[in-house]
């Protein structure tokens, strides 16, 4: 869909409520730099959510958003989950079906959109909890990257099943006490970027969501990638408050902790040669186009 | 075989989908007035007259027709708007169908998740549904007519709704002008308007232009 | 309730595809069913079921088909493969299972394509989370059901149990009694699943290896004609490409917060699929000339069933007309929608309606049984399971055993 196709029609635009003049007037559809400082000066995709108040899947969803370099061309597919509260209000088409099959559906639905649209360039994203990417999905997830599936899968690792109560999940850590680990868990945290890398995909990153520049940079990486050389896969650490028994301010907190030297998350990616030659060669590009924008600007009108 | 008469409810607390009840959808050239098939024709006339003696009759346009995904819908648009004009009838939109968290503004917009709440707020006695994907609109009629006691239409660009108490299928920018062909018609030849006088809302980016009053 | 729908002699509506006449990248023609099936010449071929399976999504306009093995069906959906390496689909690929398989086509659906899969057996269980998704979500995939015990100890041979698995799922079941049902069902039930009234998903079923591996002479129409492809805007639902209002869109959402007027969503939405398949009626009378067959079906004693048993009950019928022992036959095509009118006039004169059936459930004679007024007169059998074939000569004699009749066997 082209940017110029997100409009209201004339004769009715009168009635319709504002969030919906404020997306076609300011969000950022077709905006090849948009990125996270859009928020707060431009509309987010995001309208509204009914997550636990202070959730950083909330902050999260929104960098992941306004990083997105095509929104207008792209289609989500979530899973059952704490994600799927968030979803419905998305101004992006995406997908809930199963709990566990979301790479499958991306499969389909990834390659439908390229056959049907070969001249568009439609990127696909899934987006689902760890326990639907790790314990109940791992099969499709790693099938997908397999068979170089040339679509992003990013997970929201909150280390246990959030929507369901507080279960144990494959990336929870070791010895964490929760249901269903009533003794603690018992075996260690899934290494999943690991995993990801040696079943192909070309491009990995683990990180938290406490520095939205830093988000911003890695969706962008892996949607490109995507598109070019094949599957991607970004692992964010979103920590569930309400299960660890946090406040709703205390969740940066933890991301912090968990990022600094030693922890969990701190921040690593895996780039394949093929993927890196094509981030090198985006950076100059892109470094050109606002070069020539920047000198454009500076031109006099003529007269 | 009884007849299922699709009319304006409140019928059940779960009414059956008209569909299981043994009601066919027309054929090109028909509509359906009741879960009776009849020539379009007849429906043009039997629809202005509802509209005309209606208390607050209201058209609610869907995404299909509020947004311009592509050069046809404008016109619909327009022809959507000259209708309203014409009774003149309120509009108020479904633009998506998300469940909206906390809640809708009743006054202003209709969910296909609770529409009860918008006919229920607004006192809509008759309804038009026009550009609503068939899915949504089917889920929302029946719900209609479980709860409220509105009289509902449907102008369906495709095959048209037994869940609706009429239905017009095909339907494209000519057939919405007939529809206000056939209001024209009934009012010159003596068909007073029932409807209460309103003021339609208006709303940009920052909110109400004109606020609703009823 | 579920009124007759009395359409005989009427088409499909015509389709309407821009793309009608034009020609594919195959050089087929893209033509109206009606025209594929009622003017162009048909011409026999002697294949299998397999084969026939391949001929039908030759001309089927198929975007996606995603294929795994399990037999009886591994060969059909290897030739579509054979089909896609030959240019006829956009898009064919092994998945890693049945469940991700059903998910795949479902993702190839959301995004517009014509989705075509095939399955059996274990692996329709397996995939089974899958199916109430698809007709939740409109999704009118059609998978192709060769069935096949799903009982433990495993066998592959065929039995109809699965069949009894689908019948709740919101989709459409046809049951295909020969290899010629079998093309003509994969062909019409594209176009009758797709229209924009009905729009789910469609189990066309076949007994395996009885139709799948057996010859047969199947009359098919010209391989230059191909079906109009499916128009992903012609839908009650919103297609998953970013190229249709409203942008801000799920499908499906949670409308299950804790509030009356949300699960009452949710029952309109389950309402809506079971309208959709009854809708399914008037397109599939007039594409497949009524719901069921009849033949003598005024008699006093009938045969009421579907897939293989209606042909082996065509050979007792002989051999008991022999005997001068007069019974009519119902064959019933479609299980979903279920045929109750159409079942309860046939049967009306009927005293004793006899369901031989391949499973041990005899779950069409309890569909039967509860649709038709006096239901003692239905007899449950005879039923054979796990791969047996249904001799005429079993269903003579229990025919004749249940009636009172002498035979060489009862009077032991
Ligand atoms: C087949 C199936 N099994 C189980 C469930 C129940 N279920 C729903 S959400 C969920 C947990 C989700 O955990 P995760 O993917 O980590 O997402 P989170 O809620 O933590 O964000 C489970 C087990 C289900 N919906 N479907
Ligand atoms: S349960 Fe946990 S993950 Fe889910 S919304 Fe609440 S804080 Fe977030
Ligand atoms: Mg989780």
């Amino acid at each position: 869909m082209s940017k110029e196709k997100i409009q209201i029609c004339e004769d009715l635009a009168d009635i319709m409520p504002p969030e919906y003049h404020k997306l076609v007037e300011s969000a950022t559809f077709g905006n090849q730099d948009r990125g996270w400082k859009d928020i707060g000066s431009s509309t987010e995709l995001i309208e509204q959510h009914s997550l636990c108040a202070g959730c950083p899947e909330s902050i999260a969803f929104r960098y992941i958003l306004a990083s997105l370099p095509a929104p207008e061309d792209t289609v989500f597919v979530g899973s059952t989950g704490c994600t799927s509260l968030v979803f419905p209000h998305v101004a992006v088409h995406n997908i809930h079906s199963l709990f566990g099959n979301q790479n499958a559906i991306a499969s389909g639905l990834k390659r439908t959109l390229k056959s049907r649209f070969p001249d568009v360039e439609k990127d696909v994203v899934v987006l689902a909890g760890d326990g639907a990417t790790v314990d109940i999905g791992l099969d499709m997830t790693m099938q997908s990257w397999f068979r170089q599936e040339k679509f992003t899968t990013i997970c929201f690792d909150n280390e246990l099943y959030a929507n369901t109560g507080g279960q144990e999940s494959g990336l929870m850590q070791k010895g964490f006490v929760a249901k269903m680990a009533p003794k603690g868990k018992n075996f260690e945290k899934v290494r999943l970027p690991e995993i990801a890398r040696e079943a192909g995909c070309a491009y990995v990153a683990l990180l938290t969501v406490s520095k939205p520049n830093r988000v911003e940079q890695v969706i962008k990486n892996a949607v490109l990638i995507a598109r070019e050389v094949g599957p991607t896969f970004v692992q964010l650490y979103t920590p569930c408050i309400l299960e660890i028994g946090k406040q709703s301010m205390e969740g940066l907190d933890e991301m912090k902790d968990s990022e600094s030297i030693g922890g969990r998350f701190v921040q690593k990616e895996y780039i394949s040669d093929e993927a890196q030659k094509l981030l090198d060669s985006i950076k100059i590009e892109t470094k050109e186009r606002k070069k020539a924008a920047k000198e454009a600007a500076k031109k006099p009108v003529n007269a | 075989m009884s007849h299922y008469e699709v009319k304006a409810g409140p019928e059940a607390f779960l009414p059956p989908a008209a569909a299981t009840m043994g009601n066919i959808l027309p054929d090109p050239g028909e509509a359906h007035i009741g879960g009776k098939i009849v020539p379009e024709e007849e429906a043009y006339e039997h629809a202005a007259r509802k509209i005309l003696g209606a208390k607050v009759p209201t058209i609610f346009p869907g995404p299909l027709v509020l947004w311009k995904w592509n050069d046809h819908v404008a016109a619909k648009a327009k022809a959507i708007r000259e209708l309203a004009n014409e009774v003149p009838m309120r509009l108020i939109p479904m633009a998506d169908y998300r469940p909206k968290y906390p809640k809708i503004d009743a006054a202003v917009e209709i969910n296909p998740n609770h529409p009860n709440l918008t006919i229920w707020h607004n006192k809509i006695d008759v309804c038009i549904f026009i550009g609503v994907h068939c899915h949504q609109a089917n889920l929302a009629l029946k719900m209609i007519r479980a709860s409220t006691n509105c009289y509902t239409m449907a102008m369906c660009a495709m095959a048209g709704h037994e869940d609706a108490c009429l239905s017009f299928r095909d339907a494209d920018l000519e057939k919405i002008q007939r529809l206000t062909a056939a209001v024209k018609k009934l009012k010159a030849e003596g068909v007073e308007v029932q409807a209460n006088s309103f003021t339609q809302f208006q709303m940009d980016r920052s909110g109400f232009v004109v606020e609703p009053v009823n | 309730m579920n009124k007759q729908v009395d359409l005989k002699g009427k088409r499909v509506i015509a389709s309407k595809h821009v793309k009608l006449g034009q020609k594919n990248r195959k050089g087929q023609t893209y033509t109206d069913v009606n025209d594929i099936f009622y003017k162009a010449e048909q011409t026999p071929n002697f294949l299998t079921g397999s084969e026939v399976i391949k001929e039908a999504i030759r001309r089927a306009s198929v975007g996606t088909s995603v294929a795994y093995p399990i037999t009886p069906q591994s060969e059909a959906a290897a030739l579509i493969g054979e089909l896609y390496a030959e240019d006829y689909l956009d898009e064919y690929f092994r998945g890693e299972s049945e469940f991700a398989v059903m998910g795949q086509c479902a993702g190839a659906s959301f995004g517009g394509h014509r989705v075509f899969t095939t399955t059996a057996g274990p692996g329709t269980l397996r995939a089974m989370e899958n199916f109430p998704m698809w007709a939740g979500s409109r999704l009118p995939i059609q998978v192709c059901v060769t069935c096949r015990g799903i009982n433990s100890p495993l066998s592959i041979q065929p039995d109809t149990l699965e069949m009894h698995y689908l019948l709740e799922t919101g989709m459409l079941v046809w049951h295909a009694e020969t290899a010629q049902d079998l093309y003509d069902y994969i062909l019409k039930g594209f176009i009758v699943a797709e229209q924009p009234d009905v729009h789910v998903p469609i189990a066309v079923c076949c007994d395996g290896f009885f139709v799948t591996h057996t010859k047969d002479t199947v009359d098919l129409s010209p391989e230059e004609l191909c079906l109009t492809p499916y128009n992903p805007y012609e839908s009650p639902v919103t297609c998953m490409d970013m190229e249709i209002a409203p942008y801000r869109m799920m499908r499906d959402p949670f409308v299950m917060k804790s509030n009356y007027i949300n699960y009452s969503t949710h029952a309109s939405w389950q309402q809506e699929i079971k309208a959709a398949v009854e809708r399914s009626r008037k397109h599939t009378i007039a594409l497949l000339d009524g719901l069921i067959d009849e033949h003598n079906s005024d008699r006093e004693i009938l045969i009421v069933t579907s897939g293989t048993a209606v042909s082996q009950s065509r050979e007792a019928i002989r051999l008991l007309e022999e005997e001068g022992i007069k019974v009519g036959l119902v064959k019933i095509k479609t299980v979903r929608p279920f045929p109750y009118e159409e079942i309860k006039r046939a049967t009306k004169h009927a005293k004793h309606i006899f369901v031989p059936e391949f499973n041990v459930a005899g779950w069409m004679a309890r569909e039967i049984k509860s649709t038709i007024p006096d239901n003692e007169r239905v007899y449950c059998g005879p039923h054979v399971a796990g791969g047996m074939t249904m001799p005429s000569e079993v269903i003579v004699e229990e025919i004749k055993t249940h009636l009172g009749i002498k035979t060489a066997q009862n009077s032991r």
